[in-house]
């Protein structure tokens, strides 16, 4: 038998068990929503209310001003999309080994696979969500609030950087939840800190207080998300500095979980 | 049945690390700093489930483990099916291992058992090609085709495990390991599954077996290991290693003391056997001798404590372990009433005939529960010869009788 992806690297295991990847995202889709009467149209139905709830509560109840001619809710959406992407996917990852327990401790199956599956299930969700965005966007700028950032076409990049992000640290929180189910809980309040350590609710341009502004600056999920706003909604192009920033960060995420994972793999059968 | 082995283990021992939060935290910590995955922790701590094992099963032997609950029967699978990786020493698996540990295990509830048998199908290392052209075959084996479209949440426990069984023996492994798993389903799939697993052995499957069945486990494998607190106590033919544990039972059960002797002879020692000879018409010994020659086994004794409840009974095994005949005086009806001073007794076989090969014997007395007084494995060796090498164990006198088919006769 061969001794694993230990030491052909996580991504190399991950291609050779692709197909296998793909079904069990299938599978999470298809369960996702078996026995709902609107199915999959719920994907694209939650971010829709989502949108909606944003436009009524931040228009009426208490009106928020952008610092971007786009309106308000518009802008929080664009860096909650993202958010809400990268967030599910780690609180998933903290119990998806645990989770598929029998499959680890009874079938012989790489556990790779299944971090991969969590980050690519809510990936999907994400795309599914990401036209209302688009379409929300397309709507303001037909009011003439905006012009239409095609900078769009950026997107995949942008996205990219995120996933890998996303991914790198769903394999480590996945293989050190395995020994410390204390980190679940953890993770939770420290995905509270840096929501609001990183601008989702608010713009760079809105922080006045210097030190404030160095700390959000400093925060290594900010320039993840501003590459993503820029180019998504703002129509600017991310300078060469936060981009190289962002895939920085990227790196350093997916370097450090893969070889927490790959450290820890062996041990992952007989503790989960 | 030459070349290399399907499975070979040497020296293998596994230790579980202990689980107390403390040991926890140091052994992550020693994991991720020192890449050492538990070991600095083992000298002092955890639980040692099997030591110093040693295995070799030839490709389409069937190699059963036994033992009681706890022993490391399970341990011992789970490493050959690579789920586990040994403390020390090496595991050596050749080709596909399918592990029939559970039945079903990671079937999704809410999706069907079509899409279930599928994803379960490539974790047993099966393409999406191979499974999707195995899959009519996979529903017709488990009888479920009614059912295969709806949410596997729907099935019966008898469904579940069956569709389960279905997909593993489909991939056709080269190794096959199950755990405790063939009675499984009602009486007629449970046919099916032994009906299967025979094919798969005629293929050249080697298939490593659990099993507290001690009738299954005689009748499915040739050879078999004894397995007591995670030590190796015997090696032999599954005749002989469910002989030595039924008598380990039968002595704890009694409360005796405990039956000492090797890994090839053992028991109580109430009654001893002197010498266990194959002997000819005449009565003198033989190693040699032709099939179809009368012989008869004859087994001198002695009694230590003399003895109300008591059978004697031999085994003729083939080298590989494949058990060719065996028998004792209480199947054969007759009912024990004293065994005091020293004797000796004869099995008679007016033919013997077996094919031509090496035959080694095992001989036994011991009470009707299993309890062994002494209880000796290949304890006599002999070969047969025949002028034409028939293949199997069995050689009974045959000719042909030919209506239309023009031959020559065989000259001579």
């Amino acid at each position: 038998m061969s001794s694993g992806p230990s030491r052909d690297g996580i991504l190399l295991s991950l291609y050779r068990n692709r197909a296998l990847v793909g079904m069990l995202v299938a599978r999470e889709l298809k369960a996702r929503y078996r026995g709902t009467f609107l199915g999959y149209l719920w994907s694209l139905l939650n971010p829709l209310l989502l949108l909606g709830i944003y436009t009524v509560v931040f228009t009426y109840v208490i009106p928020a001003r952008a610092a971007s001619p786009f309106p308000y809710p518009l802008l929080l959406f664009s860096g909650l999309l993202p958010w809400l992407f990268g967030s599910g996917a780690l609180l998933d990852a903290a119990i998806v080994l645990p989770d598929n327990g029998p499959l680890l401790r009874k079938v012989v199956c790489p556990p790779e696979v299944f971090p991969a599956v969590t980050v690519l299930s809510h990936l999907v969700h994400h795309l599914l969500a990401l036209p209302i965005l688009l379409a929300g966007i397309a709507v303001a700028a037909a009011m003439g609030l905006a012009r239409f950032p095609w900078t769009v076409v950026l997107l995949p990049f942008a996205l990219l950087v995120w996933v890998t992000a996303v991914g790198g640290l769903a394999l480590a929180v996945a293989s050190l939840a395995v020994h410390f189910r204390d980190l679940k809980d953890l993770l939770h309040n420290l995905l509270n800190l840096f929501f609001f350590a990183t601008p989702i609710i608010y713009t760079l341009d809105q922080i006045h207080v210097p030190l404030l502004r160095r700390a959000i600056l400093a925060n290594p999920v900010t320039p993840l998300i501003q590459v993503y706003r820029d180019v998504v909604l703002l129509g600017e192009l991310p300078s060469l500095l936060t981009w190289g920033w962002a895939v920085g960060v990227a790196l350093v995420c997916w370097t450090f979980g893969a070889w927490t994972f790959s450290r820890l793999r062996e041990t992952i059968a007989e503790t989960v | 049945m030459n070349g290399a082995p399907a499975i070979r283990l040497t020296g293998v021992s596994k230790n579980y690390p202990s689980l107390t939060r403390r040991g926890r935290l140091h052994s992550l910590k020693g994991a991720l700093l020192h890449g050492e995955l538990w070991r600095a922790q083992q000298e002092q701590q955890g639980f040692l489930a099997l030591s110093g094992v040693d295995v070799e099963v030839p490709p389409g032997e069937t190699f059963a483990v036994i033992g009681p609950n706890g022993s490391g029967k399970s341990t011992l699978l789970k490493l050959v099916a690579g789920i586990l990786r040994p403390t020390t020493g090496t595991v050596d698996v050749a080709g596909r291992v399918t592990a029939l540990i559970e039945l079903g295990a990671g079937f999704h509830p809410e999706i069907s058992g079509r899409d279930n048998a599928i994803i379960n199908g490539m974790m047993l290392g099966l393409s999406r090609a191979e499974v999707t052209n195995l899959l009519p075959e996979i529903v017709a084996f488990s009888g479920i085709e009614p059912f295969i479209d709806e949410p596997v949440k729907t099935y019966s426990s008898g469904m579940y495990v069956r569709l389960g069984f279905s997909v593993a023996v489909a991939a056709e492994p080269d190794v096959l390991v199950v755990d405790e798993i063939l009675a499984v389903g009602d009486e007629a799939f449970a046919h099916r599954c032994l009906d299967r697993i025979a094919q798969l052995q005629r293929r050249g499957t080697a298939i490593l077996l659990v099993s507290h069945d001690l009738g299954l486990v005689e009748q499915l494998a040739q050879r078999a290991l004894y397995l007591k607190g995670g030590v190796p106590v015997l090696t032999g033919s599954a005749g002989a290693a469910v002989a030595r544990y039924r008598s380990d039972v039968a002595s704890d059960e009694a409360g005796d003391t405990k039956a000492g002797g090797t890994a090839r002879r053992w028991g109580n020692g109430a009654v001893a056997l002197e010498s266990v000879e194959l002997v000819d018409a005449a009565g003198r010994p033989l190693r040699l001798l032709s099939s179809g020659e009368p012989a008869a086994l004859r087994i001198a004794y002695s009694v230590r404590i003399p003895q109300e409840d008591f059978v004697f009974g031999v085994a003729i095994n083939r080298e590989d372990g494949a058990h060719v005949f065996g028998t004792n005086t209480d199947l054969d009806g007759w009912r024990p009433e004293r065994l005091a001073g020293d004797g000796h007794l004869a099995l008679e076989f007016p033919r013997l005939e077996l094919a031509p090969g090496r035959y080694v014997v095992d001989a036994a007395v011991h009470a009707k529960n299993g309890l062994a007084y002494d209880y000796a494995c290949e304890v006599l060796s002999f070969t047969v010869t025949a002028p034409v090498g028939w293949p199997g164990t069995y050689a009974p006198r045959h000719g042909w009788r030919l209506h239309g088919p023009e031959m020559a006769p065989p000259s001579g």
